[in-house]
């Protein structure tokens, strides 16, 4: 529990590690990468983001929710919309934000007013009447999609950096939620709600928060997604397994910690599309496994092995140590 | 709208409640024992949809006889799924995050394995009976309904059997009242559990195959009736078995009302409007509202 302590006590040392990676990330494209590689990084960068935005409401607060995709499309449709009547695309992210959290109020309002599997079910039901929704809706084009027409030459490395810097951001705001007194009050509420209740903690406006600042997250990500696919259609930014996506990965890199959502949202980028293009089916039975196989055996996911691991090699030192 | 019209829906609203309430009940039960919500419910129900339209196909068994094999083969499923599963499927207060995902992570498995085994093509059960029609003067009554209700209807009344004159159903409620309470008397609570879950499995599969006639199906058959499902039972009260009943009406009327108003590309919306609805209007569901009458009535 001393993590947010510790976090300010050994600052220094500790941020030179994320500082080491973000800098490496942030020269790798003048090594003269194939368009290709840029885009897996892009694509990882974005899910980086939805996924450490998750895990601030699914982590930290302990409310899981099936139905990210609803703010990651929301996100994409308000970019899109947005580019097409003129405003530049950096305008456009925030708005995608702000929408994605008002849409995150109008479903914790409800839902989050009672205790237990509501919210978590009725996120299932969300993404799907958006959907449907979004695939009636005349002036984005239906089910057929809408198109993104931005004027000027198509600079990948722009992009690139876009979603690096909104990765590194949702990072940022990650750590800063985590060790402050609203993230303890989160974690208050996952470990034990009356309790939280009973310490000063408003669990019903606290959950609201995380949503919304979870949702905005999501959102960003989505804008910064559809301006480079410059093409969406609901089924791609809607769909169910957007959201399972964005659930997944903070499941398999660790929930409630910081790098477990990012080291989640790296490995899900890196096979995601290789996965897809080559089992379009398959893909999800093999995240239906490894969800069922982490929980069983490590709740925790890689953060957790690694842990497990480091404590293993540890006890060993200090047995060989005693031996000699 | 004439008054024939509107008794036409009404009939059918009727017919489709039953079925409804046969799909829910399997979750009510899990999740009053287990405090489980079991979103695998959707794999079962697609499923026990394959299951009946197999057993058609293949050996030309009457699909009805189909679900009642249903039965005991789910029932088998799901204390295999509970055993292995084991230590992941605690019985506890409240429902836990790793059940939940562990129940979606179950769920994508058996939706995958579906298509990978029967592709993404919609299928269908025809018999005779699919469109025939019993006629009343005015008033049509779909057979396959009528049939589908009636089977609905049997393995319900069934049930109440086993929940009100067996010790195993004794042994259910009790565990939905107080999980401690019957430590001290003696139940056996993860025996108990484990043959729950198959019993809620069973009755998935079988609801699964009863709208397998109804409907034609895929292997994404199960989520709108996962959500559907969930909107019953939140409208019962989660736990109570009468509530069951009075969800499954609430909702069968409201979809097939709303069909006049809503136009039916919009109609998947209209169980989690309702589902909303009932949060801020009816939280605790009709059983709570029947509680908070009552205490209001004995002030």
């Amino acid at each position: 529990m001393n993590e947010g302590g510790n976090f300010r006590a050994a600052g220094a040392s500790r941020a030179i590690p994320p500082l080491l990676l973000l800098a490496a990330m942030a020269v790798l494209p003048m090594f003269h990468l194939g368009p290709n590689t840029i885009k897996l990084l892009f694509l990882t960068f974005v899910w980086v983001t939805a996924s450490v935005g998750w895990n601030i409401l699914g982590g930290f607060a302990g409310q899981i929710s099936f139905g990210f995709a609803v703010f990651f499309g929301l996100g994409a449709y308000s970019t899109a919309v947005g580019i097409n009547r003129g405003l530049s695309p950096y305008l456009t992210y925030p708005i995608a934000a702000a929408v994605a959290a008002f849409a995150s109020l109008l479903i914790g309002l409800p839902t989050f007013r009672l205790r237990g599997p509501y919210f978590a079910i009725a996120t299932i039901g969300v993404s799907e009447a958006v959907r449907v929704v979004m695939t009636n809706l005349d002036f984005t084009g239906g089910s057929s999609g809408y198109r993104i027409t931005e004027l000027g030459p198509f600079r990948q490395t722009e992009h690139y950096y876009t979603a690096l810097a909104l990765a590194a951001f949702a990072v940022g705001i990650s750590m800063v939620v985590r060790s402050s007194r609203f993230g303890l009050g989160l974690r208050a509420i996952r470990d034990d709600q009356d309790a939280a209740a009973d310490s000063g903690v408003n669990p019903y406006a606290s959950k609201l928060a995380a949503h919304a600042i979870a949702a905005a997250l999501t959102g960003a990500a989505g804008g910064v997604f559809a301006r480079y696919s410059a093409f969406i259609d609901p089924e791609g930014v809607f769909g169910f397994h957007r959201s399972v996506g964005i659930l997944l990965m903070p499941v398999i890199g660790g929930v409630n910690t910081i790098w477990g959502p990012v080291i989640g949202g790296g490995v899900y980028g890196m096979i995601e599309e290789e996965l897809v293009a080559k089992f379009p089916q398959f893909h999800l039975l093999l995240y239906g496994v490894l969800v069922m196989l982490i929980i069983l055996f490590e709740p925790g996911g890689v953060m957790g092995l690694l842990q497990r691991s480091r404590r293993f090699l540890l006890r060993r030192r200090v047995a060989s140590w005693q031996h000699s | 709208m004439t008054a024939t019209d509107f008794l036409n829906l009404f009939i059918s609203a009727l017919l489709l409640a039953g079925t409804y309430a046969a799909m829910a009940v399997g979750m009510t039960v899990i999740y009053g024992v287990m405090k489980i919500v079991n979103l695998a419910h959707a794999g079962f129900l697609m499923l026990g949809a394959y299951f009946v339209y197999e057993l058609h196909e293949r050996t030309g068994m009457h699909p009805l006889l189909g679900v009642l094999l249903a039965f005991p083969a789910f029932f088998a499923a799901g204390v295999l799924v509970h055993w292995v599963l084991g230590r992941g499927m605690p019985v506890s207060d409240t429902p836990t995050l790793a059940s939940l995902l562990l129940m979606f992570g179950l769920w994508l498995v058996l939706q995958n394995i579906g298509y990978l085994v029967w592709g993404t093509d919609d299928r269908s059960i025809l018999t005779p009976m699919t469109f025939a029609t019993i006629r009343f003067g005015d008033i049509t009554i779909p057979k396959i309904g009528l049939v589908v209700f009636a089977s609905a209807a049997v393995s319900l009344a069934a049930l109440e059997f086993i929940l009100h004159k067996t010790w195993f159903g004794r042994s259910i409620r009790a565990l939905i009242q107080n999980r401690y309470a019957c430590r001290i008397v003696g139940i056996p609570v993860e025996q108990t559990a484990r043959l729950t879950f198959g019993l809620g499995v069973a009755f998935a599969g079988a609801a699964g195959g009863l709208l397998a006639l109804l409907y034609p199906f895929s292997p994404d058959f199960g989520r709108p009736f996962l959500l559907r499902s969930f909107v019953i039972i939140v409208l019962g009260g989660l736990e109570s078995f009468s509530g069951v009943f009075v969800g499954a009406l609430i909702l069968a009327l409201v979809e097939t009302f709303s069909i006049l108003i809503v136009p039916s590309s919009y109609q998947p919306a209209i169980s989690f409007s309702l589902l909303v609805l009932a949060l801020i209007v009816l939280p605790g569901g009709v059983a709570g509202l029947v509680a908070r009458l009552r205490s209001r009535k004995a002030a």
